[in-house]
């Protein structure tokens, strides 16, 4: 005998697959509307682990990212200040040059010496250059201005390095020790540049012959070494810059891989699902229908 | 001897009986066809003791027997209580598996992973602020973000541990409820010995109380949700009721034991809230993981964080930045330039305490997701017994339209004998021993 079958099994069969049908039709909706394949963690614990880790990797790639651009704004602060610095240096060469000459009277030697003096205070404001309110040649002090304006010449900064993280592990010193260059001035007698500076200027107040000689002899030298030492910081630092710009293109690039990464975990795939949804849509009006005709058929019908 | 004169009028009118009380069956069968645990019930029919008609002399015993006709012997339900045993079995264990996905569910939601505002992103924020410092070291507004960025990851800390034991007790409190004086345990139990007593009785006078038997399976249905059921019918009908793994039988007779101790080897819906809310079930091992994230948190960011903790305490439900603004600390120096504790609690990222979350994340998903196949899986028995029931049980309208044609046709007929048997009395009766008058 075959199985018998009643109308009540019919009904539950019929509306069991109705509402699994529809089950599967929401889901693949809420796939749609959201445009993610996992909802929850329970569709996929795996993939949802994934999409933590990776989110947080993205996370971490745009810190770095941000950490790299801070670091390219502070070296060109610093390189800007740098290049000030630079023509400094320049203008006073030309000076000497020209002191150094013999043309010059005394009192015009004074007013250069005048212009020597504003520069030795232009060149202590650029040392005294911040970014976003740090100084950037102050080491890790970067509260202090390295060179106070006026008499006090000595460095107030210190030789500790500013380090940004590009990378898990990696980080760039950005800071520039410019007490290198700049020294402690005139008291230390450390023949960097602030000492030469000021002892230009006491020749150029001096006057006398071993003065105006030295103007161009060891006041010179004094001056070009200073600028041998700043275009070795400079080039430092634009080595730095290099580094962090290329550090920075490289996050960009990890950034597209592991987003891409992130979206095949987690994204939908919507031309898939957009035909699922029509074959899952299909298949409901499917059962709708069939379940529509089957429940209405009965013998009662055909007893008269 | 012959057969006696009305005889045949007893045997159609038997045949009258017995086709009005089929007939009547049907009728119970169409108008309960959709009521819920009711089992399709047949007049069981059975010829009368016939009679002798001797062929010679009552004395040699030689005869035909002449049937007289049929009487309704019982009216039984159709029922395999095999198959009721098999479903109450399967349905405890779907009980059990849905008890578990709804809770874990419940406790996978309140995660809330993947997306923007679950712990992870938390976590994640509070590193990039740590981050930020490190660009900034001097910067108030950087150092308030990176307290910011902690409160807003010890509130989640606090909300997920609320959520978990809300979850729990919950679960507990509907354990009680199910189990107290006014619950459905003692209800359906009170009921059933209740049946159990009047099917006794019924038994004993003779009848088959097939709607009391109906009820009763429908409860034991019923109770076979909450825990395993195990029936034993007595002889005397009553039903013994096993419940979970209760000491005492749920019901003996008329006697109900109840409160019992259950553990969550009971299985079904009980069984599964205990194993839940259990030291070790699911809730608990969520809540202890959770714990584990946030003291790794804490004492990895402490460990850096040297000046004083940036967090007290050391489970999810206490965690608190312990720091205002002005005491973060950005550098192991006094130079306020120095950034090496900032960068160093940055790249904390993706560390311990993250990667147990995850784990923790895809421990709760493998939860969920294992429970809601199980559920399916068990469904799919569930319904497949449930049609077997059905099949032999359930109303079938057609079947019930052909027997009701059938009965209906047997009861015409059996007028018609009627009518034949008072026409050939009619003759005997008007026209014999009236001739020639």
């Amino acid at each position: 005998m075959t199985e018998r079958i009643t109308p009540a099994m019919v009904t539950a069969t019929t509306l069991n697959d109705i509402n699994s049908s529809l089950a599967t039709l929401e889901r693949t909706s809420d796939e749609l509307s959201s445009g993610k394949t996992i909802l929850e963690p329970s569709e996929n614990p795996y993939g949802a682990s994934q999409v933590i880790d990776l989110q947080s990797q993205l996370d971490g790639l745009s810190s770095y990212a941000t950490n790299a651009q801070e670091g390219i704004s502070w070296e060109n602060t610093a390189s800007g200040a740098m290049s000030n610095i630079s023509n400094v240096l320049q203008t006073v060469r030309q000076l000497l040059v020209q002191t150094s000459s013999g043309t010059y009277n005394q009192s015009d030697r004074e007013s250069i010496a005048t212009e020597v003096d504003q520069l030795t205070e232009a060149v202590k404001q650029d040392a005294n250059t911040q970014y976003a309110g740090q100084y950037v040649f102050s080491g890790t002090t970067t509260t202090t201005a390295p060179y106070p304006q006026g008499a006090e010449d000595t460095y107030q900064g210190d030789n500790g390095t500013i380090t940004r993280a590009i990378g898990p592990g990696v980080s760039v010193n950005i800071a520039t020790n410019i007490s290198t260059l700049l020294g402690n001035g005139q008291g230390a007698a450390d023949g960097k540049l602030l000492d030469t500076l000021q002892t230009i200027s006491e020749h150029l107040r001096g006057g006398t012959p071993e003065d105006i000689a030295a103007l161009g002899s060891g006041d010179l030298k004094s001056v070009e070494a200073s600028l041998e030492t700043l275009s070795q910081l400079q080039a430092t630092a634009g080595s730095v810059t290099d580094q962090l710009q290329t550090a920075s293109s490289r996050i960009e690039g990890l950034q597209g891989t592991i987003a891409a990464s992130l979206a095949n975990v987690e994204d939908a795939n919507i031309a898939q699902t957009s035909i699922a949804y029509s074959n899952e849509q299909a298949a409901y009006e499917a059962a709708l229908r069939a379940g529509a005709s089957i429940i209405q058929e009965s013998l009662l019908q055909f007893l008269q | 001897m012959s057969i006696p004169t009305l005889q045949g009028l007893q045997t159609a009118l038997s045949g009258l009986i017995a086709e009005q009380a089929a007939l009547d069956v049907t009728g119970n069968n169409i108008a309960n066809s959709d009521t819920e645990g009711y089992s399709r019930q047949t007049a069981v029919l059975q010829t009368n003791q016939p009679i002798t008609i001797p062929a010679i002399s009552s004395l040699t015993g030689e005869g035909a027997q002449l049937g007289t006709g049929v009487s309704v012997a019982t009216i039984t339900r159709v029922r395999n209580i095999y198959l009721d045993a098999q479903y109450r079995t399967q349905n405890s264990a779907l009980s059990e598996a849905s008890t578990q996905s709804e809770e874990l569910t419940q406790a996978q939601a309140a995660f809330n992973e993947p997306s923007s505002s679950g712990l992870a992103s938390q976590i994640s924020a509070f590193w990039s602020a740590w981050s930020e410092l490190a660009n900034a070291p001097t910067s108030v507004p950087a150092k308030q973000e990176v307290v910011a960025a902690g409160v807003a990851l010890t509130n989640t800390f606090h909300e997920l541990s609320a959520q978990l034991a809300t979850i729990s007790t919950q679960a507990g409190a509907q354990y009680a409820a199910l189990t107290g004086p006014t619950g459905e345990v003692q209800n359906d139990a009170n009921q059933i010995a209740q049946l159990n007593g009047q099917i006794k009785l019924a038994e004993q006078a003779g009848q088959k109380p097939n709607e009391m038997l109906d009820r009763r399976d429908l409860l034991l249905d019923k109770l076979s949700s909450l825990a395993q059921v195990t029936v034993s019918e007595q002889p005397d009908g009553t039903d013994t009721v096993s419940f979970g793994d209760a000491a005492k039988p749920l019901v003996e007779g008329t006697t109900v034991n109840w409160p019992q101790e259950l553990t969550q080897a009971a299985g079904g819906k009980l069984g599964a809230l205990l194993g839940l809310t259990a030291p070790g079930g699911a809730l608990s091992s969520y809540q202890a993981a959770l714990d584990n994230v946030a003291s790794t948190l804490a004492s990895s960011v402490d460990a850096l964080h040297t000046s004083t903790p940036f967090f007290s305490g050391s489970t999810a439900a206490t965690l608190k930045v312990a720091v205002t603004a002005a005491q973060v600390q950005t550098s192991s120096t006094e130079a306020p330039g120095g950034n090496n504790v900032a960068q160093a609690i940055a790249a904390l990222r993706g560390g311990a305490a993250e990667q147990s979350y995850a784990a923790l994340v895809e421990q709760i998903g493998a939860g969920v997701q294992a429970a809601k196949d199980e559920q399916a899986n068990l469904q799919t028995t569930v319904t497949a017994i449930g049609n077997q029931r059905q099949s032999v049980s359930g109303v079938s309208l057609d079947e019930e339209m052909t027997n009701l044609i059938s009965f209906q046709r047997g009861y015409q007929a059996s007028a018609r004998t009627l009518t034949a048997m008072d026409s050939m009395l009619e003759t005997l009766i008007e026209h014999t021993g009236t001739v020639g008058l």
